[in-house]
Order: structure tokens, then sequence, then C-alpha cells
């Protein structure tokens, strides 16, 4: 799976759980401000990628630190990146 | 079928422009002053009606003033009745009788004052945080231990909602969070869902539509308008289970009220 691909599933999976407008996808977005993510939908967020990617983010430090849209692309790639290392090794 | 003042029907061209006018202007200025009327004898009247009510019933504080709130709702839709046609349809009260999570659709400010036509009143309402900053209403909406659920922390929410079933009472919510700007449903939040599911309790949807037409969001007028309740029947949560179930359960009472809407829009 590709970087690009990977955006693309990760959008494609957002925009059908949470209603979200495709225009308003871009990496720059913040997710609270600019697609009115509350509490909830970020423990939404964590198990609708978990489930679209088979990567474990429930216990990953680094989603405290999502704040756009970008920042969830790079966490997602990297996870997936570190999946598809460890099951090679 | 009726008409109100804002509809003059049999009356061409020229002459109907101008009733029409007249029963704009005459709404916007007997509506407002009729509700800071009932407001003010509201709020002075109260600690009276209480003891009374309080002495009649027995009723813990908070149902009285739940059931003060729907009273003035009632007496408020009293008020714009000749400015207002309202169709109120639903399924049978009798299973609306156990705790339920209603959810509202959200066009107007007005649109509380229409869920005051449900045949139940014991319902803790959830919202936002800005109708608790009217400092007119707030001490009434605490009594009614009404939910800021934009200030809780989700674990107090759920204790909180806990207790309400407990008691055997309900809790209405509007799952879109804010007004719709167009008249169509916009997003809905999770929350109201996920507690279906944590307590197994039913939702029940109610669809008002017409209100966007009577004051929309952005306008300071009031219009006359058609405007219809309809409440469904009540959607058991257990077959929306697993770690996204009240995503599908969110998606399956949307669908059932944008249906409804569509087939209610005046």
């Amino acid at each position: 799976m590709t970087d690009s691909e990977i955006i693309e599933l990760i959008n494609r999976s957002l925009i059908n759980e949470f209603e979200l407008d495709p225009g308003d996808m871009t990496p720059d977005t913040h997710l609270v401000e600019g697609l009115g993510f509350d509490s909830l939908d970020f423990v939404d967020v964590v198990v609708v990628l978990q489930q679209a990617f088979g990567v474990t983010l429930r216990e990953e430090p680094r989603v405290r630190e999502v704040r756009t849209l970008g920042d969830l692309h790079r966490l997602v790639i990297e996870k997936k990146r570190e999946l598809e290392s460890s099951k090679g090794a | 079928m009726g008409t109100y003042a804002g509809q003059v029907i049999g009356i061409p061209g020229r002459c109907r422009r101008v009733a029409s006018r007249i029963a704009l202007v005459v709404m916007n200025i007997c509506v407002p002053v009729l509700m800071l009327l009932e407001t003010l004898i509201g709020i002075a009247i109260f600690p009276l009606l209480l003891v009374v009510v309080r002495v009649a019933t027995g009723w813990p504080l908070g149902k009285i003033m739940r059931y003060f709130v729907r009273l003035y709702g009632r007496i408020w839709l009293w008020t714009v009745s000749p400015f207002v046609r309202l169709r109120v349809t639903g399924g049978d009260p009798q299973r609306l009788a156990r705790p339920t999570i209603y959810v509202v659709n959200h066009l107007s400010l007005f649109d509380i004052f229409f869920t005051s036509v449900m045949p139940v009143f014991d319902v803790v309402i959830c919202l936002r945080s800005w109708p608790f900053k009217m400092l007119w209403f707030r001490p009434f909406m605490r009594l009614a231990e009404y939910m800021d659920v934009e200030r809780l922390p989700w674990d107090q929410i759920e204790r909180r909602v806990q207790r309400i079933f407990d008691e055997g009472r309900s809790i209405m919510l509007f799952p879109q969070g804010h007004r719709s700007r167009d008249g169509q449903l916009t997003r809905f939040y999770s929350g109201a869902f996920k507690l279906a599911i944590r307590f197994d309790v039913p939702i029940v949807p109610i669809c008002i539509a017409g209100t966007d037409r009577l004051l929309p969001p952005g306008r300071r007028w009031m219009a006359p308008a058609n405007v219809r309740v309809e409440w469904l029947d009540p959607i058991e949560p257990t077959a929306f289970q697993g770690e996204l179930g009240h995503i599908e359960l969110r998606k399956h009472v949307k669908d059932l009220m944008g249906a409804c809407l569509a087939r209610n829009q005046v």
C-alpha cells in the first residue's frame, strides 16, 4: 500500500463513518476546529482506523499529539510501515 | 385543512400581500411580548406553584420543574398558535413509558418548545453550554437537572444518565449539536447512541419540520409557518453491537429521521 493509498483510505473511512464533507479533507484541517470532532469522536477514529489498517493505535502515545488531518495521515503511515517491517522481520 | 393568521386564502393579489404583511407585523410584536409576559409571570409565581404542586403530588423538585418546563412550552405554543399551524403525529404513547433516549433534529431556536407536545414530560434535556448562559433560564434548567454535555466529562455524563434511567426517567438530546443552516440534517454526533447501547435503552427519534421557516438561524424576524412534529417508534439498540455499533445505530436513526422529514416537508 502506497502512502497516497493509505491517505485515500483514511479520508474515505472518516468521510463514511463521521459524515464529513470531502472538501474539508485537507492535511492542514484541524480535527477539532475544522472537522468538529469531540472527545468521543477521537475514540471512534482510533477504532475505525485500527479496523481499516490492522494497526494498534489505542495505546499509541503519539495519538495525543495529533492535531490535524495531516498529523493523522503521518501517524497511520508510520504505524502501517512499522507493522509491515515487523511482519517482514 | 385549517388556516392560520399568516395564510390568507381567498383574497387576491395585493390585498393578500398587505394582509400577510400585517400578520407578520402583528406576530413579531405579539409573540415576543407574550413570551416576555409568560416568562415574567412564570418566574413571579413559580415559588408558590412549586409549594402547591409539591404538597399536592409529593414529586421531587426536579420532576416538578420538568413539568413546569413543559407547561411553559405549551403556553408558548398557544401564544404562537394564530401564526403556526401545528400537526403532531406519532406512535403509541404507551411505548414511551420506560426510560428512553429521545433524539431531536435541530432547525431553530424554537425546536425545544415544540418538544413540549410529547406525551411524556419527565425528560432530562442534554444541551450544549450556551443555553446555560441565559441567566433568566439557568436556575430553572439547573432545578430541572438539565445536563451541560459540552462541559461535563464523559464519565460524569454516564454516571448521571445511569441515575436518571435507574429512577425511570428519560433523556433528550439534539445529536446535530447545532442548528442546521439549510434545513437539511447535518452530521450527528455519537453520544446519544453510545448511551443507548451502554444502558440498553431504546432511541425514539423526534422529527420536527418547519421551524426553520418560523425562525431560521441568523434571522431576527419570525414568520408564520406550518410545523410538523412526529415521533417514530422506539429503536432497540440490541441489534447494534460491537466496537462501532453506536455508529451503525446513529446512521440507522439518521436515515429514519431523514425519511420522516422528507415526507413531512411543509
